[in-house]
């Protein structure tokens, strides 16, 4: 029989059979299992004797002592990660067995949808990554270690706080308005939105994400973000193989925002207020004027000390140094595996301890997990995993604008640490900062306001549990049935202090609580059967199964206030003020069917399809088909390519696909009331009205991918690349289509657009130098174009703005194109107004804009598309040294292309009530001699739309390189372990986020505050569906409103096993 | 053994997909924290809670930050503003003549009128065709929500000018077809509706649940009407009913028709009802919080809207003791006083702070006793109703010897003080001067750049890329 399935089944089919094997002569043979290239020791490979099923436990040293019989015996020797090899015994005596990595490898087995397979037999897009290719990496969330490694996977960090997840976009942006996550599948259960963090990523043998729409299919209507698949480990048959590693390191914020100093701020202050009370009456008001003569608004006047003595201010305070820290972190990690070849096993324990670089805030994680596989007979195995992490954290900073992190940059640096009472801010009535008041605005958004007069803490449990019963019917027919539970609890408790330290601002704000909990269960059952069988040369493995999946969140909140005092901070110590709870449920049952089919493992065919029913759609809409083929040619094994030299491997594949999108509120399709009151007589009556229209013809996004792809490697493997194009139509695409607003709605989620990606994928892998000392190369590369074929009636451009920002997405463009004017300069003088077309209150000093539609007129016809966040191209490349157990790798990561608006230029581009600025705007026009930088406008505290409006000032390159990722690892040799307990010991130092090069005047280019789009989010809000009327976060990706910056991160850890 | 067990597993298997698969029902999922449409609308206490909803859309419409009141007075000569978060520029341009067509406040009030009109309308769909709840109900429950509808057309169209007239819930698609209607036809579904609800709404005294209209207060809303189209005739028959009626008085005093618990007097003609007892409700009065200066020194966060000018505080008579009593000199900050006057006639002292939110309980009229003596003077053109507002405010009467003759010489100029005085704050100014046909040279002459197109705001833009048919108003 010959069997698409990997290595695992010729072993089991070994096992079966090999009772009936003979027993002989008897000698000894000894030896040890090594890697081919490092000649390090494989510990704990598996080691069997041909048609039988002795198992031979290879030491963790990969050494083995083996008993035969006869001459012709063999051993099947397999390790993870390594190509199965047979070796015939013969009459040696000792052996040493080098294995080969597959990386690169045509044996490998890679994890698909609803099983697994050869990489020579995948015939979509499939990126594997293995443990060894994060295992040092600092990061809570395995996804982050994949930024820049995987070609068609854009991985951006927007935020860096602890814990906080990337942003993921497969082959580019697949929705308007949808969710844009891929779907999670752990352990073979997919989850949408998923709390990656809950993955302990020491736990994960491999990360597999399909990329393309063949490979996903089989996940029909959740397939069309992409699917990120995750394998946890399993013991091998052996002695039982303890591993520990703890690390230690600091994180960093090592690129600050350049922001004015107090002597900067002053001189910006003056010369606004100054120039809002001349053009206030230009005829009479005068610069000179002091504030006795400037009415009544503070509005108008100055500080005397301002003008007297600025210097007495020094360079102020920096808010930004007040706010982060060097952060420390710690992770301890422990587990045990092992087992026979009847149980395997493996525990774990991991414990994360990060302080973060904001102020107070934390992120701390346990990880448990223990994952059990037990023979019961030939025929039937059961499992079961099982994992429960907690975190704590307390992370604050991520939600832009009127967070900590936005508002001390936008905090005065006149103002002092603590004023002389001890407080913080000028609202103290007994401070001498108090007086500043007179001359409002100004601002002082203390952090230590946020985060030391608040408590806040968030604590979220996951429990997975997954229990599975495999069956052998028949040869090759088996059937698996899994029963498999997520549980979320989340809670989130918060108090604000009376006051706040009198430091926020001008609010003298009362004590508040509110505590909130949530909780989400996940079940699912899928039955599956697969048979493979094989007639002559022909090989099949069918796949059928059914299952169904439900899910319900709930969410309770509190809210009080009018505590007597801070002692004590919960609930019942306040009034309660409000309170809320709900839930809200999905459901989704599917059949599904797959065909692999080979003809001599050279030509490989393969179809699949997946019926979907959704609860999210109204009745008449709620199944939907999703089919797929696709077919790959070894061309390297026929016969007229034998010959050729140097060529390793030459192969073809093929594939096209339909996937679906099902990320859309829970209740979309239904028409749905909600409550408001009135009042009378003093009473408060509860009413109802329709918040959502009907839209019963909803159904889900299909996306259409076509993919074709090249693997060709030559001299002997030692240089490969994979090269992929794809093109992809999203059709049907869920449009909050603009509806004229006199319906009592401003716009319907309507299946009715068109997108097309295409794109081109390619990996290169090198192995430059193979001696004693190694370099070896990967470079990816990837290069996504997105444009909108279709929108809703007449085509009409969809406009999102939020906060001045405006992203237009119209057909035969990317989606989401910033829209604004475009500023060329600075008016100098009256003549140069004059010769322009200018908006009527134009003086000098005031920014250019262009007239960009040509009537003379400065309008808002004048704005035009002024850049997009997606990038030309993105890519990685790593090189890895090796010399004597010292490794050293070294990821670059970049972009190149797309824009990122920088929209707290809001705030800090020029006078906005007062808040302090970038040091540049310190560079402003101030008169037709001192015309600044000539970029920098007139401040004045009285502005005008045109310069608040959203323009070429608030977008900047995004462009960058960074260098991502360090590792420097040092595996103590064997003759040095040798006579210790230990069967290995590394320790290496690991350092993320090293240095970025970029010209960004936030704190990184991949910062954005709006997230991907995302209508289950998770336990925070009830999926009522009411949020479909504003504008989908998704659309808005790549709009930086003060996020958190990216900190570097420096571990030092240390792994042993024994 | 092993045979019969294979097959006996096979069989349950089998048996055990074809189970679950058959439940077509575990995909029906009904909303579970919301109600929908689907089943409602039904009996009588279905349409109270949709009749309850649909009085709720009053809150935006006469919100602070509301279409009315930043018409009303920012773009007289009553308010200005000073600090007010948000989008800044788009609300200076109300009080400055600035108003672009993207302007995003512009639209907004737009989109609050429009679902505001969709829930009104809803209910009139469904009392339709609704076969359970008494006739007699339904008589009243129309009136009521045609009262809703007439009075926020009215204020459309002096916004706007014709506006597309939407009678019933319509789909996206039949949308499409509406384009603006004339003024004379807005005003003509005017008519009609208010008319309805003068006919079929009870006395003051009958109303079913205190707040919900009464036929005084459509006919004094028709009054208006009548007036701001030039027919005094009708204006004065429809008013004068209403003042002989004997539902409404004036208080006893100014100071007497405000506070926190200054409710439903016999004064107030349509009053919008608020309760502080409840944060979560949405139900609290917001006008003190929001006409405070743009500062936190009470423990809420002001929010600086419609800060009265000089202007207006300068035009109280010596003596008038409505001045005091509706403007505040401005607020005590630390050790300083900051001068900012801002309207206090809906001030809650010491009332629930939740967060820095201020709970107050004050409710607001959209018209009372004293407008309707005012107009009434308009429209008949005889003094004595006018005198009675004065009176009240202890002020020498018109006609009389101590009334400034000097500045307000004829009657009209008389009404047009005594309104603005008497009702400051009240979102009355601007289309007060606009139906004396005084905008122009009112505002012209301080100092704002006023022209006859920028008495009707712009169309916004979004609305125009909706649907193409539809036409801006001239000047824009």
């Amino acid at each position: 029989m010959k069997s698409l399935q990997p290595f695992r089944k010729v072993l089991l089919l070994t096992l079966c059979l090999g009772s009936f094997a003979a027993i002989a002569q008897v000698r000894s043979v000894t030896g040890q299992v090594l890697d081919e290239t490092s000649g390090q020791p494989l510990g704990g490979a598996n080691m069997v004797i041909s048609g039988s099923s002795e198992n031979i436990p290879v030491s963790a040293d990969g050494r083995f002592s083996v008993r035969i019989s006869d001459t012709t015996t063999a051993l099947i020797v397999s390790y993870a990660g390594y190509i199965t090899r047979q070796i015939n015994v013969g009459n040696q005596t000792t052996l040493n067995i080098m294995l080969t990595s597959t990386a690169g490898n045509l044996n490998e087995v890679v994890v698909i949808g609803y099983g697994t397979q050869k990489k020579r037999s995948v015939t979509g897009s499939v990126a594997s990554v293995n443990y060894d290719q994060f295992k040092d990496r600092s990061f809570s969330n395995v996804v982050q270690s994949l930024t820049g490694t995987v070609p068609g996977v854009n991985i951006t960090q927007s935020q860096g706080a602890p814990g906080m997840a990337p942003v993921i976009q497969i082959r580019g942006i697949s929705s308007i308005t949808a969710g844009t996550n891929p779907l999670f599948v752990i352990d073979g259960v997919p989850l949408e939105d998923f709390n990656m963090n809950m993955i302990n990523p020491q736990d994960i043998q491999s990360v597999e994400i399909l990329k393309d729409a063949s490979s996903a299919a089989i996940y029909g209507s959740r397939g069309a973000n992409g699917v990120v698949m995750i394998t946890t480990k399993l013991g091998k048959p052996g002695k039982p193989v303890v591993t520990a590693g703890f690390e230690y390191g600091f994180q960093k914020v090592t690129r600050k925002i350049e922001m004015m100093d107090a002597q900067q701020w002053i001189r910006y202050y003056i010369a606004a207020k100054n120039n809002a009370w001349v053009d206030l009456n230009p005829s009479v008001n005068r610069a000179t004027d002091p504030n006795s003569a400037r009415g009544t608004s503070t509005l108008y006047k100055i500080p005397e000390e301002f003008m007297n003595s600025p210097e007495q201010f020094g360079s102020g305070t920096d808010w930004q140094d007040v706010m982060y820290r060097t952060a420390p972190l710690a992770n301890a990690q422990l587990s045990v595996s092992g087992g026979t070849d009847k149980t395997q096993y493996m525990f774990s324990a991991g414990l994360l301890n990060q302080e973060a670089v904001l102020d107070q805030n934390y992120y701390k994680r346990l990880a448990l997990r223990s994952n059990i596989k037990q023979r019961l007979s030939d025929k039937i195995s059961v499992g079961l995993n099982l994992s429960l992490t907690g975190i704590h954290d307390r992370t604050e900073g991520v939600d832009g604008k009127s967070d900590v992190i936005s508002l001390a940059l936008q905090s005065d640096p006149i103002f002092p640490l603590y004023n002389e009472n001890g407080n913080l801010g000028i609202v103290d009535p007994n401070s001498i900062w108090n007086r500043y008041l007179q001359y409002n605005p100004v601002n002082l958004w203390h952090p230590y306001a946020t985060t030391r007069f608040t408590n806040r803490k968030n604590k979220a449990y996951n429990t997975f549990a997954l229990g599975f019963l495999e069956y052998d019917i028949l040869q090759g027919l088996k059937f698996r049935s899994a029963l498999s539970a997520n549980v979320s609890n989340n809670s989130y408790n918060f108090y604000r202090f009376k006051n706040q330290g009198y430091g926020y601002n001008q609010d003298l704000a009362t004590s508040t609580a509110t505590a909130s909990t949530g909780n989400k269960l996940n079940w699912l059952w899928e039955n599956t059967a697969t048979y493979d069988f094989s007639v002559n040369e022909h090989d099949f493995n069918l796949l059928a199964g059914y299952t169904s999946q439900n899910e319900r969140t709930e969410f309770q909140s509190v809210t009080a206030s009018n505590f007597p005092n801070d002692l004590v901070q919960t609930i019942n110590a306040g009034t309660v003020t409000g309170g809320t709870s709900t839930a809200s449920e999905w459901a989704i049952q599917s059949y599904l069917a797959r065909m692999n089919y080979n003809f001599r493992n050279k030509y490989f065919l393969s179809a699949s399809i997946r019926r979907d029913g959704s609860s999210r759609f109204s009745r008449d809409n709620q199944w939907g088909y999703f089919p797929s083929v696709s077919a790959g040619w070894v061309i390297s094994d026929e016969q007229f390519l034998k010959g050729a030299e140097g060529l390793s491997l030459l192969k073809l594949k093929a594939s096209y696909g339909s996937v679906g999108n099902n990320q859309i509120p829970n209740y979309g399709a239904v028409g749905l009331l909600g409550g408001v009151n009135y009042v009378s007589n003093g009473n408060i009556i509860a009413g109802l009205k329709p918040i959502t229209l009907d839209n019963a013809a909803l159904r889900w996004e299909k996306t259409n991918q076509l993919n074709l792809g090249l693997d060709i490697a030559v001299l002997k493997n030692r240089l490969s690349a994979t090269i992929e194009v794809y093109r992809s139509i999203t059709k049907d695409m869920l449009l909050n289509v603009p509806i004229p607003d006199i319906t009592g709605f401003s716009s319907q989620l309507t299946n009715i657009g068109k997108m097309r990606n295409s794109g081109i994928e390619i990996l290169l892998s090198s192995k430059n130098i193979q001696r004693e000392f190694t370099w070896a190369t990967d470079i990816n590369f990837s290069m996504n174009r997105n444009k909108v074929l279709q929108l809703g009636p007449g085509n009409a451009p969809i406009f999102y703005t939020d906060w001045e920002t405006t992203v237009r997405t119209a057909v035969g463009s990317p989606v989401s194109d910033f829209f604004g004017y475009v500023f060329t300069g600075v008016y100098n003088n009256m003549t140069e107004i004059q010769n322009t077309p200018h908006e009527a209150s134009t003086r000098p000093g005031d920014p250019v804009i262009a007239d960009i539609s040509g009537d003379g007129k400065i309008t808002t016809d004048d704005r035009t598309v002024i850049g997009n966040n997606q990038a030309k191209f993105i890519g990685g490349i790593t090189n890895r040294f090796g010399y004597k157990g010292i490794e050293l790798s070294v990821l670059l990561q970049g972009r190149y292309g797309g824009e990122v608006v920088n929209q707290n230029y809001r705030f800090l581009g020029f006078w906005n009530s007062g808040r302090n600025l970038y040091a540049g705007a310190a560079n402003f026009w101030e008169s037709e001699q001192n015309p600044g930088d000539g970029k920098n406008p007139r401040p004045s505290a009285n502005r005008r739309s045109f310069q608040q409006g959203f323009s070429t000032l608030w977008v900047e390159d995004a462009s960058f390189l960074r260098v991502k990722n360090i590792t420097l690892s040092y595996n103590i040799p064997q003759q040095v372990l040798h006579k210790t307990p230990f069967h290995n010991l590394r320790i290496y130092l690991n350092a993320d986020n090293v240095k970025l090069f970029s010209k960004y005047t936030g704190y990184d280019p991949e910062n954005t505050t709006y997230k991907a789009t995302n209508y289950s989010a998770g336990t925070v809000a009830a999926n009522t569906g009411v949020s479909v009327s504003s504008l989908p976060s998704g659309s808005m990706l790549g709009v930086d409103y003060g996020s958190y910056p990216l900190p570097m991160v420096v571990t030092f850890g240390l792994k042993t096993s024994f | 053994m092993n045979r019969i067990i294979n097959l006996n597993t096979i069989i349950t298997s089998i048996l055990l997909l074809l189970l679950v698969s058959c439940g077509k029902s575990f995909t029906d999922l009904a909303p579970i924290s919301n109600a929908n449409t689907n089943n409602f609308y039904n009996s009588e206490s279905d349409f109270e809670s949709a009749i309850t909803a649909a009085m709720n859309t009053l809150y935006s419409v006469y919100a602070p930050e509301g279409p009315v009141s930043y018409t009303g007075e920012l773009m007289g000569d009553n308010a200005t503003l000073y600090i007010i978060a948000g989008a800044q520029a788009d609300k200076h341009a109300f009080r400055d003549y600035t108003i672009q067509t993207p302007n995003t406040m512009v639209y907004s009030f737009w989109r609050q009128f429009y679902s505001a009109l969709f829930a009104v309308n809803t209910v009139l769909d469904k009392l339709q065709v609704a076969s359970q709840v008494d006739v007699e109900y339904k008589k009243v429950a129309e009136a009521e929500m045609r009262f809703l509808r007439g009075l926020y057309y009215f204020q459309m169209v002096r916004l706007w000018g014709g506006v597309p007239l939407v009678t019933k819930a319509v789909s996206a698609q039949e949308s499409y077809s509406i384009l603006r209607s004339s003024e004379a036809e807005v005003y003509n579904q005017i008519k009609s509706d208010l008319r309805y609800a003068a006919d079929n709404l009870p006395l003051s005294s009958n109303v079913k649940l205190v707040g919900r209209p009464a036929k005084g207060a459509a006919q004094t809303v028709l009054g208006e009407v009548y007036l701001t189209l030039g027919d005094k005739a009708n204006a004065a028959k429809e008013l004068l009913e209403v003042y002989n009626s004997q539902e409404y008085a004036l208080q006893s005093s100014y100071a007497a028709v405000w506070g926190p618990n200054v409710k439903n007097t016999k004064e107030s003609v349509f009053e919008i009802q608020y309760s502080s007892a409840n944060a979560s409700t949405g139900t609290h009065s917001p006008f003190y919080q929001f006409f405070f200066p743009n500062v936190n020194v009470l423990g809420f966060s002001g929010v600086g809207m419609n800060q009265v000018t000089d202007d207006l505080y300068n035009e109280f008579e010596t003596g008038d003791p409505r001045r005091d009593i509706a403007i505040s000199l401005g607020y005590q900050n630390g050790a300083t006083f900051q001068e900012q006057k801002f309207y206090k006639k809906w001030i809650h002292p010491n009332a629930t702070i939740n967060g820095t939110t201020l709970l107050a309980n004050n409710d607001f009229m959209v018209y009372r006793f004293a407008e309707v003596l005012l107009m009434l003077t308009e429209a008949t053109g005889d003094a004595q109703y006018l005198n009675k507002v004065r009176g009240r405010a202890g002020l020498p009467l018109w006609g009389t010897a101590g009334y400034p003759t000097s500045r307000y010489g004829t009657l009209e100029l008389a009404l047009e003080h005594e309104a603005r005085m008497e009702l400051a704050g009240e979102y009355k100014r601007w289309f007060l001067l606009k139906r004396l046909n005084r905008a122009i040279p009112v505002l012209t002459a301080k100092g704002k750049q006023v022209t006859q197109d920028k008495l009707l705001l712009p169309v916004p833009d979004i609305v125009r890329l909706q649907n193409s048919a539809i036409t801006q108003n001239p000047g824009y």
